[in-house]
Order: structure tokens, then C-alpha cells, then sequence
């Protein structure tokens, strides 16, 4: 039976679903788009990756938004039976850590992108308001934590991922297929 | 007899001319306080701004007589300020403005005209980046009060023209598309100018 779009006590439904692999998906595209723009030698090609990037990172912030939004008027699958006291506080901590990152991600992006004073509208679109006024120091200070969240999250995703094969392959538990698109395994 | 005094009629009209003509085309000096002279262009189809911090304006100039009028303006270019280091820094490079190589810009005109009322328009010579163009240039002119206790008199030049950046070689190799910076670059001028005349 395909899932139903709400989530149940026992597993995801399809838009909860439909959230994870979207913003998953996403985020590695941004981090490839933010990585490239970085590296990229001063060029239109590095202006226009810069625009996709900072585009990309307001469409994930939406998403994440929505995604919050859809979580706190459903059920919330519960955690595996089989999990330990530790192994519940590690997926509760790295669930909650994934959203504060992904907010923070963006928003930092966005205080990057008005100190430095880079006129920037998303997708070519939406001229963006300045959240901080101009100032070289305070982009400096944005620009690294920029890379220390996006660390964060690359680690994060790392154990993440990991956590989630172990459940499937080691643990042999429900976890995984109830957030893949088919039946949770019983 | 009478041609004589006809002459001396003449002599009279020519002096009195002559004494009435300094009076009515001023000279004009630019006060840098109250002016300013912005540009903008357009980056990933976003306005940016842009000012020149140092620029000069000299002036002859009678608002009812505009035809022997000489506006002169000197443009600092390496003055050029976008309010964002990154930016600032591109602007100076070989490609873009070439401060090194062209670190000023002039604007001469003998060609003033009156449009209507208090509307004009200049038609002068661009030197920019070492190219010149020919440019014209519509502005407004207005008295303006004098400051408290301040001698002579003053007047306020306002407007706002196009200019493509191609036509000066601004923006060159693979810049010279305009998807990414645009062809256009709007420059808006506000000048103050004060006449002891
Ligand atoms: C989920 C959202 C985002 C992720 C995962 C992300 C990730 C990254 C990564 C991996 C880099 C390259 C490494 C680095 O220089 O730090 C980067 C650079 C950058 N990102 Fe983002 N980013 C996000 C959102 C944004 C947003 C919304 C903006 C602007 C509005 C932005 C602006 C920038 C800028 C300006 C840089 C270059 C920083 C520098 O020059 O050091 N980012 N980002
Ligand atoms: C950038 C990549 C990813 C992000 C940002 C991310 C984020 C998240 C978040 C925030 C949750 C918690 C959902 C909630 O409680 O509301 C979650 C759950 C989950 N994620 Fe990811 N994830 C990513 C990649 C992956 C990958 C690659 C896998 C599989 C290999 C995976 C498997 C899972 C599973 C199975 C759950 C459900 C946990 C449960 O049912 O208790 N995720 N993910």
C-alpha cells in the first residue's frame, strides 16, 4: 500500500517523505553549487554559480520552513522499539540539530550576502532586502561560520547516513524503508 | 557729422554691452559639499550603485543666453565607490575601469541649449578609459538660496542620462556579455554650483 500523505504513529506519510529526499537531495546540490561558486576563478560563470547558490539556499529554507510547519500538525512516527536510551538521545540530538543547521545555513548565507553588499536578487527575481548593513568585518566573521555550519552538516550527514544503513543492514529494524518511498518493513 | 555721432552711439552700445555680458554668463564653481555624481549599473539583473567621491564642475553659464555657455566637469575615476570591497575591487582592474592606467574622466561641452523652461541639454565630449564620445546630457537648472551668511550667488544642475558601457571598453573580454553586468549604466548627477559674479 503506498503511504498515505499524513504521517502515522508507525511510519512517514508521502509529504513528510516527500520533504526528507527533496531538502536531501538539495543540500548536496547547494553544497556542490556553494563549493564551486567558492572555488570558481572571478568570472561571469562565478557570478551566475554565486546566484544559483544563494537561490538555491532561500528555496531550502522554505522547504525546511514547510517541513517544520507539516511536522508540528502530524503524528510523529515513534522512535524504533529496539533503540537504547542513547541511541533515542543521538537521533533526537541529530534530528534537531539538522533543522536549526539548515536554517542557520541560509540565514548566515544572508548576512554574508548584505555585509559583503553583493547586489543579489533570487533567481534573478526577487531583489533580497539587506538583513545587516554593510561591513567587511562582519562578512569576514559570516563567511567562516558559513564553513564551520556547513562542516557541521557534512558530518552530521555523514553519521546520519551511516546511523540509517546500520538501522536497515545491521539492526535490520523498520527505520529506513518507512522513510523510503515503499511499505515500512514489519 | 552724423556719422560721427552714430559711431559714438555704437561705441556707447558696444561698451555697455560689453560691460553687461560678464554679469549675465557667469562663472560657475562646483561646491563639493551638496554634490554628488552616482552611478548604476545593473549586476546579475540587480541595481547597483555606484558614486564618484571626487569630481569637479566649472561652469559659464546664463540660464536666458545658454548659447555661449562652457561646462567643463573632471571626473576622479578611481574615486569610484560601490560600498562593497569585492566590488571595489573588480572596478579598479585592467577590464573594468583600469584606475592604473585611466584614473580620470572629463566631460567638455560649448553646446548648451535650452529645452523649455528650465530644461537643458549639453552636448559634449565623454573621455573615459581613454575613449571619447560624444554624450548629451539633459539637466534642470535652479536657483538656489543662498546659505546664511555665504556671498554670491547659487544654483543647483540636476539630471540623469544613459551611458553603454561597451561604447568605452568597460567591462572587456568575457565582461562584455551583459546577461551578467548589464550593456546599460545610468549616471545621475546633483551639482552645486556658486557664482561670485
Ligand atoms: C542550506 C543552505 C546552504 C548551504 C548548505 C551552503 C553551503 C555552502 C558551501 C558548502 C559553501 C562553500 C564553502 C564555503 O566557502 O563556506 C558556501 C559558500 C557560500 N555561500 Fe552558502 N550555503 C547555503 C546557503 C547560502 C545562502 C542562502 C547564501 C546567500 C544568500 C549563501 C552564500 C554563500 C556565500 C557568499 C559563500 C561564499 C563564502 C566565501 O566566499 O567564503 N549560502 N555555502
Ligand atoms: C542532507 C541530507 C539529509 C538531511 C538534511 C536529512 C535530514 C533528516 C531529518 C531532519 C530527519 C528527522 C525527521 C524528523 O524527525 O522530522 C531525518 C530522518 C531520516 N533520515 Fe535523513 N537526512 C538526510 C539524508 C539522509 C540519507 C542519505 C538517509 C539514508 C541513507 C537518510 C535517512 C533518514 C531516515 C531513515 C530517517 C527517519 C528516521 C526515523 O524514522 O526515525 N537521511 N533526516
Amino acid at each position: 500500500m503506498p503511504p498515505m500523505l499524513r504521517n502515522s504513529r508507525e511510519s512517514w506519510g508521502s509529504l513528510a517523505r516527500f520533504f526528507h529526499w527533496a531538502v536531501a537531495a538539495l543540500v548536496l546540490v547547494q553544497v556542490a553549487l556553494g563549493l564551486a561558486a567558492s572555488a570558481w576563478r572571478l568570472s561571469p560563470m562565478k557570478l551566475d554559480l554565486f546566484v544559483w547558490h544563494k537561490s538555491l539556499g532561500f528555496v531550502i529554507l522554505l522547504l525546511v520552513l514547510l517541513r517544520l510547519i507539516w511536522r508540528m500538525v502530524n503524528p510523529t512516527p515513534a522512535l524504533s522499539a529496539g533503540m537504547s536510551g542513547i541511541e533515542r538521545l543521538g537521533a533526537r540530538a541529530s534530528h534537531g540539530l539538522f533543522y536549526v543547521l539548515l536554517i542557520l545555513l541560509p540565514v548566515n548565507g544572508w548576512v554574508i550576502n548584505s555585509a559583503a553588499n553583493v547586489p543579489f536578487s533570487i533567481f534573478w527575481l526577487l531583489p533580497l532586502p539587506a538583513i545587516v548593513a554593510p561591513s567587511p568585518a562582519l562578512a569576514g566573521t559570516a563567511e567562516n561560520a558559513h564553513f564551520v555550519l556547513f562542516s557541521l552538516l557534512s558530518l552530521l550527514v555523514v553519521v546520519h547516513a551511516g546511523a540509517a544503513l546500520r538501522h536497515h543492514f545491521v539492526k535490520r529494524d523498520e527505520v529506513l524503508s518507512r522513510m523510503l518511498f515503499g511499505p515500512p518493513r514489519t | 557729422m552724423i556719422r560721427r555721432a552714430l559711431t559714438a552711439v555704437h561705441c556707447l552700445a558696444l561698451l555697455l554691452a560689453a560691460a553687461a555680458a560678464p554679469a549675465r554668463a557667469a562663472d560657475w564653481r562646483m561646491e563639493a559639499a551638496g554634490s554628488r555624481l552616482e552611478f548604476t549599473a545593473l549586476f546579475e539583473k540587480t541595481s547597483a550603485p555606484g558614486v564618484f567621491r571626487e569630481f569637479d564642475t566649472r561652469l559659464r553659464f546664463d540660464p536666458d543666453k545658454p548659447a555661449d555657455s562652457r561646462l567643463e566637469v573632471n571626473i576622479k575615476i578611481s574615486s569610484a565607490d560601490m560600498n562593497s570591497t569585492d566590488i571595489n575591487n573588480a572596478i579598479r582592474g585592467a577590464e573594468w575601469f583600469d584606475f592604473g592606467r585611466f584614473p580620470q574622466a572629463e566631460f567638455r561641452a560649448t553646446d548648451i541649449r535650452r529645452i523649455e523652461a528650465n530644461r537643458y541639454v549639453a552636448r559634449g565630449a565623454l573621455t573615459l578609459k581613454g575613449v571619447q564620445q560624444a554624450v548629451e546630457v539633459p539637466f534642470t537648472w535652479s536657483a538656489v538660496p543662498a546659505p546664511a551668511g555665504a556671498r554670491g550667488t547659487f544654483a543647483g544642475m540636476e539630471g540623469e542620462f544613459a551611458l553603454r558601457r561597451s561604447a568605452f571598453g568597460i567591462g572587456s573580454g568575457e565582461w562584455a556579455a551583459t546577461n551578467v553586468i548589464g550593456a546599460e549604466v545610468r549616471v545621475k548627477f546633483r551639482v552645486r554650483l556658486r557664482s561670485d559674479g
